[in-house]
């Protein structure tokens, strides 16, 4: 049996990669077999991301406005308003997103019941879906033809019909957000300690100070995280936007629009790096504001 | 200002239908420390939380804190405070703040939360720590402020469960010295939790021995050392010994020794035991060496373990296990040698030899 310890135990020693990113074995962790060892990771950011990114910054200048083309979202009534729709279409989606999630997951990791593990599954099944998938079920809910609008015509006599609007994308969005907020969600409340809220309750604390002082803090990580996927998802989700309408004014819209149609190329590459800037700041702040957690990793970059 | 606490009827059969009490009245006296004490899953824990507001007992249970009805009140309400093993620290708030969240919940004006909050830290000599984040603190230090936390709102009970089990041992020795002295100058009625009988002896001004979700035997420190009321409370404070005896006209017979006036009484029957095969229960106390010719028994040493003020030696070939003697600490006695030993009769606790002896008993150690 020995031999055979040996032999485990000697497949547990760290080996070189560890080396290198932990703490500078000697030898292994020199500037110059680091950088060798990085080399296939920065040729990739280069070629698939630097690269491209600076070639959209530089199209710009290409425009007849020049550099002053990065302003044209300011000065340009239509790109501003469409920036702004799109912000607080990507806010209110997350929010939304976060209080129902935060919700559903906790009931469902708190309670035991016949058909659980079932219900979990089924909330998670968009994770499947591209968007333009989930666009074609708005339209089945609230299209022309949709359920929502034949039931309402049968009871008041009125078609109701919000799938080609902002509405019906937000709803589209949400879809497509709450399987990954929910799993975030039940991953944190599968950590939070069930004594801190008793000892909570033990000071005199209603439920909805337990809930404030003591679940929330302890779901907030999982919150940020998962909320600042879906919050920049849903400002550069496309697939969705573009089976519902091509007139709704999302800025990946209005991107789109540009490049494609207008050929407006310098304008599209302002917008883009504009959405992306923009996305960027937003997260950064939540993330100032709301603390110093380090699960908040910028996963969520756009 | 102390509060007494009586629980009539209670059991507690939990959802899935196991029983995890067995109907039982219990009155704690208002400024007294009892001590639940036992192994894992006999329902120590589960009293506890019952009293706290935490579970509710079975119909017909009834909780009173100094006569009011709190059967029913959830535990925001009972006015309790709470210390876990886990500390249960609130670990987006420091120090100070854990202490006044009470005091804020309560709406306790910010002044007199500051100083409240003060006096609490420097009662439990934590003043230093005030502005400190929780994950700072060490287990000490945590369980200090879970308890200043638990005190500031002037709780009508205070139940501690297992606070220093997470503790290394001297540590705990340490911090179970300051809890006795706090809770004696409080006055608090307090209920403590533990399985360590040495912890149950150190705070307890009465200890309550529970066994599979009944109460085996409710009595001061002294009483349950001393004078156990069956073999599961004998065995669980310590009395690892164990012999097989016959009493025969109020004689003991062990093996080939007989022992007069040896008091052999039942506790459960309330009768003395005069004929019939008992159970010998003893800590190492109950036999010591000696010399030959004075030997009730001879056996052989097994282990040697340095104590410190004592040297504890594992005797086999007394009775059917090998049992523990303590013996002078400069003693010079190697495993493997002959040792002669002598029986203490007022050290052994005498119990009626039932057909088998219950798991639970075995279990414990």
């Amino acid at each position: 049996m020995s031999w055979l310890s040996n032999i485990k135990e000697g497949r547990s020693r760290p080996s070189l990669p560890l080396s290198v990113f932990g703490r500078a074995a000697p030898g292994a962790g020199s500037p110059v077999v680091l950088a060798f060892l990085m080399m296939p990771g920065i040729i990739v950011v280069a070629a698939f991301f630097l690269i491209p990114l600076a070639l959209v910054v530089m199209r710009v200048a290409d425009g007849p406005d020049g550099w002053a083309t990065y302003f044209v979202i300011l000065t340009n009534g239509w790109y501003f308003a469409s920036l702004v729709q799109t912000l607080l279409m990507s806010a209110g989606v997350t929010l939304t997103a976060l209080i129902l999630c935060s919700i559903c997951g906790l009931f469902l990791v708190r309670n035991q019941f016949a058909g659980r593990s079932m219900l979990t599954a089924l909330l998670t099944l968009p994770l499947s879906f591209p968007g333009t998938v989930v666009g074609f079920m708005v339209i089945m809910l609230a299209g022309r033809q949709g359920v929502i609008g034949s039931v309402s015509d049968a009871i008041f006599g009125e078609k109701l019909v919000f799938a080609y609007e902002i509405s019906g994308l937000f709803i589209g969005y949400l879809y497509f957000s709450i399987p990954r907020v929910i799993l975030a969600v039940m991953a944190s409340a599968e950590k939070l300690d069930p004594q801190l809220e008793e000892a909570a309750r033990s000071l005199g604390a209603p439920t909805w100070r337990v809930v404030k002082d003591v679940i929330l803090p302890g779901l907030m990580p999982g919150l940020i995280s998962s909320g600042a996927i879906c919050f920049a998802t849903a400002m550069g989700a496309f697939g969705t936007a573009f089976t519902l309408a091509t007139d709704i004014d999302v800025l990946p819209m209005v991107i789109y629009t540009e490049f494609t149609r207008n050929a407006n190329v310098a304008v599209a590459a302002a917008l883009s790096i504009a959405l992306g800037a923009m996305t960027w700041v937003v997260l950064f702040v939540v993330r100032c504001f709301v603390g110093n957690s380090t699960d908040v990793a910028p996963r969520g970059g756009a | 200002m102390t509060t007494q606490i009586k629980l009539r009827d209670c059991a507690k059969t939990f959802a899935d239908g196991t029983r995890a009490l067995a109907p039982f009245d219990l009155t704690i006296e208002g400024g007294e420390t009892i001590v639940l004490l036992g192994p894992s899953g006999c329902g120590k824990t589960t009293i506890l939380r019952m009293i706290a507001g935490l579970e509710f007992p079975d119909k017909g249970g009834v909780i009173t804190f100094d006569g009011d009805d709190v059967t029913h009140q959830s535990i925001e309400k009972r006015r309790v405070g709470m210390v876990f093993q886990s500390y249960a620290l609130f670990p987006n708030m420091t120090v100070a703040q854990n202490v006044a969240y009470g005091l804020k919940v309560h709406g306790v004006s910010r002044d007199e939360s500051d100083a409240r909050v003060k006096a609490m830290l420097e009662m439990m000599h934590i003043e230093m720590l005030a502005d400190r984040a929780i994950d700072q603190l060490s287990g000490g230090q945590r369980q200090r402020v879970a308890l200043a936390r638990a005190i500031a709102v002037q709780p009508r009970v205070l139940l501690l469960d297992e606070p220093l089990t997470a503790l290394d041992a001297k540590l705990r020795v340490r911090l179970r010295t300051e809890i006795n002295a706090l809770l004696r100058k409080l006055g608090i009625t307090a209920v403590y939790v533990t399985h360590d009988q040495e912890e149950a002896m150190a705070l307890g001004d009465r200890i309550v021995v529970m066994q599979k979700g009944e109460i085996a035997q409710i009595g001061t420190p002294r009483d349950i050392y001393r004078k156990p009321q069956n073999p599961f409370v004998a065995d669980f404070v310590g009395a690892a010994n164990r012999l097989d005896g016959q009493m025969r006209d109020g004689r003991l017979h062990i093996g080939n020794h007989v022992f007069d006036a040896v008091d052999a009484f039942d506790p459960r029957h309330g009768a003395i035991i005069d004929q019939g095969p008992v159970e010998l229960f003893f800590r190492a106390d109950g036999l010591s060496t000696c010399d030959a010719q004075d030997a009730d028994f001879t056996g052989r040493v097994e282990a040697v373990s340095y104590l410190g003020e004592r040297l504890r030696l594992t005797v086999s070939g007394i009775g059917p296990q090998s049992v523990m003697v303590d013996t002078h600490a400069d003693d010079v006695i190697a495993a493997g040698a002959d040792v002669h030993c002598q029986i203490n009769p007022d050290r052994l606790t005498i119990f009626p030899a039932m057909r088998e002896r219950t798991p639970a008993a075995s279990d414990a150690r």
